[in-house]
């Protein structure tokens, strides 16, 4: 065979594009995109990496058992900055990529609040770790929650304090922002309903530098339990110690700040024997133990709600696609809300109409300075 | 009247607190006419030397001490040659600018170096506090009261009867009458600086086994330490001490006979009440004068 000169360049351009094209095609349907928001910089970058860590191992154990709908799941990771507007950016930035099919949003309420009206243009699922009740509450349809809501916590501290303590004469203790607002609220309305209303309902100022009037409102109050409500972990750390020594030893259940590691550490003996809510405690059941192992495997550190909940959302969401059996975000919504007695790290999912996936919290106990898990209350409704 | 005297004891030790960092913010103001709002992170700074010196390399407390108040020094050295210096000769708001940057410096490298977790520092004492009949007394608290009045008979003694003293309060007066006198300004400055920031360091180790160790710590301090200033008098030490003492007792008492979450607000009720009826403060001049 005689090879002409224009034979042979035709020849040699379609062998030189041939490989670039079918990469291309590859590259199009070879992987299954979920985009992840998350700080990377700014003053959460740390927790930002344990959230990554918990992702990623979700993410291989997802694409050991054969990935989803045939293909292998990838992570594309955006630095949210830890701001308002840096989430936005991010998710913007991810959003532009068609081929994404879900996302993984914030821990913050603050920041999903900002990246929400955005969501909805968006219009495909967005996992979140923020606790604000009004975040899967006020009609967008594409957020699904992978930590119980605050609403909760209050009705667990109030569950536990009278039904497993005895104890019915409270004192409520929080900060005036929204959170400890919100949190006060949600523990009064839970004990008024359990008939024992609060025999005083205290806020105070974030960054206080002394307790001494809270704390003798509380002796005064002659209440026989404590609930209480902080933001900052040094806020706490001031008013457990002002508690102890102006004589007040009550028992105290309290807001996951209570059993915070950087808590134990600044309030050293003063939070001896208290109990706190917590969404994530390693052995608080058998899907805990099993992440929790894993996670110290890898990391050779400590797990805990920053890592669980992106464990949890990435294997749950994973589930979904697969049982869609397709990306379109109606489907996958459709498959997320459709999850019931799903046993994650966080706790059994059963999701609810309006996205969110647990409904209930660990109560864990401070034993000498060591967090235990104590008991694990839920809610049908 | 238990309860009254608990209150007083805590109003006062936290006033005390507030004394310490305005008695900085009064003594740079008197020698340079500038507000330092950097001066928070001066305690700030000299609590995180504490740690890494008595905590992380584990030295003795009495060491670690020493060495923070002279990093301390040395740290009002490198403020003065970095901030005022070379600002020195324009008008005071390009350096109270520069003050407001270097705080936002000081407390961002600290947080890119330890963290946004607060740390822990031991107090001076092994017993946290005594119970004096009703009344429980924190160790921490009570040196925090005995340093402060230290200081005030200190500082008397120094600027009335001590030739430096003197030097110092002869340029904060009048700059060129004081250099016609054959004083050297920049080298007035440069002391005033040096004590500013030991003495700022000096409240940030003392407050610190109190309130811990954090990046903020500073600034909620010295926003309090400012109204006391003005309460006190821009520019007047004694102002500056009955004015952070006043501060404490006020605000404690406030909290706990009307309102807690309102704590912050009546420290600052008070400061408009005095910049409305007696901008000059307690003790000072005119602040028209000043200006």
């Amino acid at each position: 065979m005689k090879l002409t000169r224009r034979e042979f360049s035709a020849g040699l351009a379609a062998g030189l594009a041939a490989p670039a094209l079918m990469r291309s095609a590859w590259a199009q349907g070879a992987t299954i995109k979920i985009g992840m928001c998350v700080p990377v910089t700014g003053p959460a970058a740390e927790q930002g990496l344990w959230a990554q860590n918990g992702a990623k191992l979700a993410l291989a154990a997802v694409n050991k058992a054969g990935g989803v709908l045939g293909k292998q799941v990838e992570l594309v990771i955006e630095d949210d900055q830890t701001t308002n507007p840096g989430i936005v950016l991010a998710f913007s930035k991810l959003a532009a990529q068609s081929d994404i099919v879900a996302f993984l949003g914030s821990i913050r309420s603050t920041q999903v609040q900002a990246m929400a009206p955005d969501v909805i243009k968006v219009g495909k699922p967005v996992m979140i770790g923020g606790t604000n009740p009004d975040l899967t509450h006020s009609g967008n349809p594409w957020l699904f929650r992978f930590r119980p809501n605050d609403n909760y916590s209050g009705r667990v501290i109030a569950d536990f304090g009278v039904n497993t303590l005895g104890k019915k004469k409270w004192a409520i203790v929080h900060s005036t922002d929204a959170f400890g607002t919100a949190g006060g609220k949600a523990l009064t309305e839970a004990l008024t309903k359990m008939g024992a209303p609060p025999v005083l309902d205290q806020g105070y100022a974030n960054q206080s530098q002394d307790f001494t009037p809270v704390v003798l409102a509380v002796k005064q109050s002659g209440a026989d339990v404590l609930g209480t409500y902080f933001t900052f972990e040094n806020d706490l750390g001031i008013f457990a110690r002002q508690l102890r020594q102006l004589g007040v030893n009550i028992p105290w259940v309290g807001s996951p700040s209570v059993v915070a590691v950087s808590s134990t550490k600044l309030a050293g003996p003063a939070l001896f024997g208290t109990y706190g809510v917590a969404d994530f405690a390693e052995d608080s059941s058998d899907a805990a133990k099993t992440f929790s192992k894993s996670y110290r495997d890898a990391y050779k550190t400590a797990p805990d709600n920053q890592s669980a909940w992106p464990y949890d959302a990435i294997t749950i969401l994973s589930a979904a696609i697969n049982k869609a059996g397709s990306t379109d975000p109606n489907k996958i919504r459709d498959a997320i809300l459709a999850t019931q007695k799903f046993a994650g790290a966080e706790g059994e999912y059963n999701f609810d109409k309006n996205g969110d996936g647990l409904h209930g919290y660990n109560v864990v106990k401070n034993d000498k300075g060591k967090i235990i898990y104590d008991k694990h209350i839920d809610f049908n409704d | 009247m238990d309860l009254v005297l608990q209150l007083l004891f805590t109003g006062i030790g936290i006033g005390a607190v507030y004394a310490l960092v305005a008695l900085g913010f009064v003594l740079i103001f008197r020698a340079t006419n500038v507000v330092n709002f950097a001066q928070g992170e001066f305690s700030m700074v000299a609590a995180y030397l504490m740690v890494v010196f008595s905590v992380d390399l584990g030295w003795p407390y009495w060491l670690s001490f020493l060495l923070a108040l002279a990093g301390m020094a040395l740290f009002g050295v490198i403020f003065n040659l970095g901030v005022y210096y070379p600002l020195r000769n324009r008008t005071y708001l390009p350096v109270i600018i520069a003050t407001i940057g270097a705080s936002i410096l000081l407390s961002n490298s600290v947080l890119a170096i330890y963290g946004p977790q607060p740390q822990v520092l031991q107090g001076w004492f092994d017993t946290p506090g005594i119970q004096l009949g009703p009344v429980y007394l924190d160790s921490q608290y009570l040196l925090i009261i005995a340093v402060t009045i230290l200081l005030v008979l200190f500082n008397f003694w120094f600027f009335e009867k001590t030739l430096l003293g003197k030097k110092l309060q002869a340029t904060s007066q009048d700059k060129e009458m004081a250099s016609l006198l054959g004083i050297s300004v920049s080298t007035m400055i440069m002391i005033t600086f040096i004590y500013s920031a030991v003495l700022g360091g000096l409240a940030g180790i003392l407050v610190a086994p109190v309130l811990f160790v954090s990046i903020q710590m500073g600034s909620t301090i010295a926003l309090k330490a400012f109204a006391a200033t003005i309460i006190g008098g821009f520019g007047d030490v004694a102002g500056a001490i009955v004015g952070g003492l006043a501060l404490g007792v006020i605000e404690t008492f406030g909290a706990a006979y009307i309102s807690v979450p309102y704590k912050d607000g009546f420290a600052f009720l008070v400061l408009i009440a005095f910049l409305v009826f007696r901008p000059q403060g307690i003790f000072g001049e005119r602040v028209a004068e000043k200006a």
